[in-house]
């Protein structure tokens, strides 16, 4: 589904990949955790080119995409991304939110979008706050309402940036439960999080970074009850 | 006083007539500076080099030199070129000028929208250009009223210096009247309150609009 080849990115010299090999399988679920500045969040951003790549080679579908030549936006329509601070459009409703890329990216017919559009809102249970507009939301319902505009677009896989490190710890629950859900369909999923509990829940592989690289990846039960790099133990430690 | 009153009545239908040439100037050269204003602002947003160095040309000139020296420049050098009416040499010499600063208030305000709008309209496969319009604008439009207002207040009132290429709007009808009965101040005076009395029924709409677009979002 995605593959990275020696990816590496710097930002003004600063050498914040160093060379990353990823591969995610159709459904699985990859959650990647690490200290701040360890470079997990680059990584996902580089995986839809919001940030770009300095070297290595990035595949989706299992195909090569080079920035120079692909069109990303047409990349972008099958790369779902949920944000830690949301990133609503306020100036529409939260419907006109969940259908705007459909209609104005697929131009799929208003009605129809409207009526995937109500489905999903109603999957991430808000599907009385189709008319409201986003700062009348809490954040655990933006963040809701993020998942769904991003999941009208059906997209192949779905890459989640912190995606409650912004909530209020209350807030926290309802929209894991719609990640986990998501899980439970099958969605193939790279998620950045600092919710160990969530990450050895729903997590088929865990990738932990280290100063730009893979320190240790495996599945979450061998990797939360017996961590093998001395980092990843010192992090375990500092975060369980 | 009673002479002060006198002059008001005496000229008023001269005075509307020049108060709608002001009104006219004023609403034209501003139509045309928004449209000037935004699209500079736009080529300045791409982040194509050339693009930026016309536009830090464009509003570095244009703020670095006095609105009457554009207005003399444009008339009596355009017109050398091109037959223009002082009419139109003056209400394009003023859209250019607002347009530099238009373009500075309307770059400002997309440049102020959260960086994560872009991200989240691009994430969603859209192309920029797509994003910008339906995305950014939109936010940027409103943050832009109330300086734009500011603006346009300003337009109005710098339509007076196009009295120097001998259009009749109300500061050129003021000169006029005080060269001829040397009552400078009374005429003046006078131009002055024409001048308020507009801008306060611009403050007004503005302010209407401005109430309209928060409450629709």
């Amino acid at each position: 589904m995605i593959k990275v080849e020696k990816l590496h990115k710097y930002f003004d010299g600063l050498h914040v990949l160093k060379g990353i090999d990823l591969e995610v399988a159709p459904q699985e679920v990859v959650v990647m955790i690490g200290a701040s500045g360890s470079g997990k969040s680059t990584l996902l951003r580089c995986l839809n080119f919001l940030e770009m790549k300095d070297d290595g080679r990035i595949f989706i579908d299992s195909k090569e995409v080079d920035p120079t030549t692909t069109p990303l936006n047409k990349v972008r329509e099958h790369v779902g991304m949920v944000f830690q601070h949301f990133n609503l459009f306020p100036h529409m409703t939260v419907l006109e939110n969940v259908i705007e890329a459909p209609v104005h990216v697929k131009r799929i017919p208003r009605a129809e979008a409207i009526k995937s559009a109500k489905d999903l809102l109603e999957r991430v249970g808000l599907s009385d706050k189709g008319d409201v507009y986003p700062e009348k939301l809490s954040g655990g319902q933006k963040q809701r309402v993020a998942i769904a505009r991003a999941l009208a677009m059906e997209p192949s896989v779905m890459l989640f940036d912190e995606p409650t490190s912004a909530l209020d710890p209350e807030l926290v629950g309802e929209v894991l439960d719609v990640i986990k859900s998501l899980v439970a369909d099958g969605m193939t999923m790279v998620v950045v999080t600092h919710e160990m509990g969530f990450a050895r829940e729903v997590a088929d592989r865990v990738v932990f970074l280290d100063k730009g690289l893979i320190a240790e990846q495996g599945p979450p039960e061998t990797f939360f009850s017996n961590p093998q790099h001395p980092q990843a133990q010192q992090f375990l430690s500092r975060v369980l | 006083m009673t002479s002060f009153f006198e002059n008001l009545i005496s000229t008023f239908p001269a005075f509307m007539e020049a108060a709608w040439m002001t009104l006219r100037l004023t609403g034209v050269s501003l139509v045309l500076a928004f449209v000037i204003g935004l699209v500079f602002a736009l080529l300045k947003v791409t982040g194509v080099r050339w693009l930026g160095l016309l536009y830090n040309g464009y509003v570095g000139i244009i703020r670095g030199t006095p609105l009457i020296v554009q207005i003399m420049w444009l008339y009596f050098g355009i017109t050398q070129i091109v037959v223009l009416s002082a009419f139109w040499a003056g209400t394009i010499a003023l859209a250019i000028h607002s347009g530099a600063y238009i373009a500075e208030i309307f770059r400002g305000c997309i440049q102020s929208v959260e960086k994560g709008q872009m991200e989240a309209a691009e994430s969603l496969g859209m192309k920029r250009a797509l994003a910008m319009r339906r995305v950014i604008l939109p936010q940027a439009l409103k943050r832009a009223i109330p300086p734009l207002g500011n603006q346009f207040i300003i337009g109005l009132k710098d339509s007076s210096l196009v009295a120097f290429i001998g259009i009749t709007e109300i500061f050129s009808l003021s000169m006029d009247n005080a060269a001829v009965t040397f009552k400078q101040l009374e005429f003046y005076t006078i131009a002055g309150l024409y001048y308020l009395a507009m801008v306060t029924i611009v403050t007004f709409v503005l302010s209407r609009v401005e109430n309209r677009m928060d409450t629709a979002k």
